[in-house]
């Protein structure tokens, strides 16, 4: 189908009153993993739901609000980086058009795609904000990276490698436990919810 | 957790009464001219002798610094440890200890990324604290942002602190079962399950509801939709913005002007 | 002609496999009060969102059977248009608050910006309605910093002022404390009183007692009563199907039982009812000494 009906069709009333929530599920839960301590985000599983569910577009719509809402809100640190969001939004949409969100695997598969992606968008935007370094534990990789000669890129890109999978295989298992626990009749007034129903014989 | 709808603080001043349009563009501006200007001390001389002073005339001077510290402080000392330490190609030692060494070229990118990160936001920081978030969505919606963009943010800033307070009833009665929010790792985790659960389920089954009662309300209708309330612009603040791009290209060309 | 005409109605949910509405028919008059009971899961929720439009073009599945508001088919008129003539009230006050407004005024005047009526009108559309509905002390107030009949009364302004033919209400009080249920119902009551065409599914008998000019009664997805409340409510199958009657009804009938109620009289709905036929007892009895 033409890009401008693929963009519509992802975006019905029950698309449009669940990014909200989605957001606000970012963001909570962003907070709670924070009081926890644990050290991981969590704060893309909304993101990851609606991009299952509602389609790519919707999911890159999703990820681009959140990140806005969050500056906004908690920090305006976090604004030069929604393409980074954007792109969970849209990765994790495009896996499930795939079939990616049926099985377990087929989640963690798509977790570290996402992981892969948010690894190559958020290092040109970390070079050329911060040098490179920003303030997260693996930022100690980076400086090892460096001192033993690589250069400021591929020293990024590689730490990036390293801690993104971890936390977004999380959050799309997060996202996907959420979805399976959710009636098969909820799940159909949403534009792609074939994407997560099994296969008819 | 705050339970805010955003940084605004109600004030009666200058700042306060301009067009949302103009402070963004203003901010935007700042921001990029702090990025793409020359001059090591360009962003540093930006934030002192123009954020500062105006988020005096803003009334919100002490929330803006205290706000601007908390924020940045953390990251601006680790940038300039690892900076100052290990920025490549650095050559000139200023001082050493250990096995480590502090390069001038590092120290002088530290502050270099630093500053401009200051300024950038700081100048988001000023907008958020002189303007009402439905004030601004209002004026772009007059501009031209779709109306279904200006819902999401707008009812997403208004259910965020109603979660926020579910959450937090969520674990005050989950502690008082005995649930351990403090201790192992192993603990820590396990503790996030029965707190995400029923927050997560309770909210998404409001939704079907939530989109009957907006189509109710025509949201979906398609014609031409009108609005409540104008956003005043002001001739001089249009002067003001298109001031703001000169400033910007003189900024960009700086760089072809001076050799 | 009916405002609301309903022929042989029958709507099966898509994922279910049997109808949740059976050949349901219906004819309503401008300015009437219908009131819908029934035990839960009996089809009144279903048959309000038909009403609104929402079935079929919302919850898709399968109608049969014919639905008219004001002469038009539902079935040949878009969910956007068909709000404009029914507008619905239901039960959770909290989630018919749109999210899209941050004061209650504005809030009220979304519905009429998104149908592009003019500012001048919208205004005294808005301020009209706040006075009906008591919430005009309220007009500066977040939505969501109110008590859920405020909630409520805010929700019912936010309909009215885009002035549907129709009203219909599921439920609105259930989930209200007796003061926000007080609140709405006499809301509700000054719209009966104006002429407003109300159809509203609720559980409260005694009060449909009182101001319904006529009740349906479901269960099963079928219509089994359709008359004045004094019938219906006083039609002894009600507790078969699992439908609640008034304290006044049910005191009368243990007396009837007693031979306390006059023989012949239809038992009470109503306070006053019930008490005139105590003191016709009583006379009996006096005149027996």
């Amino acid at each position: 189908m033409k890009l401008i009906d693929s963009i519509k069709k992802d975006f019905n009333t029950m698309t449009l009153v669940l990014i909200p929530v989605a957001i606000a599920i970012n963001v909570v839960i962003g907070q709670i993993v924070v009081l926890l301590r644990l050290p991981v985000y969590l704060d893309s599983i909304g993101t990851v739901l609606v991009g299952a569910i509602c389609g790519p577009w919707a999911g890159a719509l999703t990820g681009t609000l959140s990140n806005i809402i969050w500056g906004l809100l908690i920090d305006p640190n976090a604004f030069p980086w929604f393409p980074v969001a954007l792109f969970i939004g849209f990765v994790s949409g495009w896996c499930a058009h795939f079939g990616l969100f049926r099985t377990w695997w087929g989640v963690v598969i798509t977790g570290f795609l996402v992981a892969i992606t948010a690894a190559l968008v958020s290092t040109p935007i970390a070079v050329y904000l911060y040098g490179g370094i920003t303030a997260s534990g693996s930022s100690f990789i980076t400086a090892f990276l460096l001192q033993t000669g690589r250069d400021l890129v591929s020293a990024v890109l590689s730490t990036n490698f390293l801690v993104e999978p971890v936390d977004k295989i999380a959050t799309a298992l997060l996202a996907y436990a959420i979805i399976r626990g959710l009636s098969r009749r909820y799940l159909m007034r949403f534009p792609r919810a074939d994407n997560v129903m099994p296969k008819k014989a | 957790m705050a339970e805010r709808l955003s940084f605004y603080l109600e004030r009666n001043s200058p700042l306060h009464r301009l067009n949302p349009t103009t402070k963004l563009v203003v901010a935007f501006t700042l921001i990029l001219v702090a990025f793409l200007g020359r001059g090591l001390f360009l962003p540093s001389l930006l934030f002192l002798l123009i954020l500062l002073p105006l988020s005096f005339v803003g009334q919100v001077g002490r929330e803006f610094l205290r706000t601007t510290l908390n924020l940045l402080l953390p990251l601006f000392a680790f940038l300039f440890v690892m900076q100052s330490l290990f920025y490549p190609g650095g050559k000139t030692v200023l001082f050493g200890f250990w096995i480590f060494a502090v390069k001038l070229e590092g120290v002088r990118f530290a502050f270099l990324t630093a500053t401009r990160v200051l300024v950038m936001v700081s100048s988001f920081l000023l907008l958020l604290l002189t303007t009402h978030p439905g004030v601004l969505l209002l004026d772009l919606t007059q501009r031209g942002l779709p109306a279904s963009v200006a819902y999401i943010l707008a009812s997403t800033l208004q259910i965020i602190p109603q979660m926020q307070a579910k959450a937090a009833t969520i674990l005050d009665a989950q502690r008082s079962r005995g649930l351990d929010t403090s201790g192992s790792l192993g603990r820590r985790i396990r503790a996030l399950l029965p707190l995400v659960g029923p927050l997560v389920f309770g909210s998404l089954v409001d939704v079907e509801e939530r989109a009957i009662a907006i189509e109710a309300r025509g949201f979906r209708s398609s014609g031409p939709k009108t609005s409540l309330i104008e956003i005043e612009d002001r001739p001089l603040e249009r002067a003001l913005r298109w001031l703001c791009l000169l400033a910007l290209i003189l900024a960009v060309g700086s760089w072809w002007l001076w050799p | 002609m009916a405002v609301i005409e309903i022929q042989h109605l029958t709507y099966t949910y898509p994922t279910m496999d049997h109808p949740a509405l059976r050949e349901v028919s219906l004819a309503v008059e401008a300015g009437e009060f219908v009131a819908i009971i029934g035990p839960n899961g009996a089809g009144k929720s279903t048959l309000c969102y038909t009403l609104a439009g929402f079935i079929p073009h919302f919850f898709k599945g399968e109608l049969r059977g014919e639905v008219r508001v004001a002469g038009q088919d539902i079935r040949r008129v878009r969910l956007e248009d068909w709000v404009l003539k029914v507008g619905l009230v239901f039960q959770n006050p909290f989630n018919q608050i749109s999210g899209a407004k941050f004061t209650v005024y504005e809030e009220i005047a979304f519905g009429l910006e998104n149908i592009g009526v003019p500012r001048e009108e919208m205004r005294r559309r808005v301020e009209e309605v706040m006075a009906l509905t008591g919430i005009t002390d309220l007009a500066n107030r977040s939505p969501y910093a109110l008590s859920g009949g405020q909630q409520q009364r805010v929700a019912l302004a936010s309909i009215l002022v885009m002035q549907p033919e129709v009203l219909v209400l599921d439920e609105p009080t259930s989930q209200l404390d007796p003061i926000g249920s007080r609140e709405v119902f006499q809301v509700i009551r000054r719209l009966a009183h104006q002429g407003v065409t109300i159809i509203m599914a609720e559980h409260k008998v005694e009060w449909i007692a009182e101001y319904a000019d006529r009740v349906i009664a479901l269960a099963d997805g079928e219509m089994i009563a359709s008359g004045k409340p004094a019938e219906v409510l006083t039609d002894p199958r009600l507790p078969e199907y699992g439908i609640g009657i008034s304290r006044y009804t049910a005191v009368a009938r243990r007396a009837a039982e007693e031979g306390l109620w006059p023989p012949q009289r239809r038992l009470p709905v109503t306070l006053d009812e019930a008490v005139a036929g105590f003191r016709a007892v009583e006379e009996a009895y006096a005149h027996t000494r």
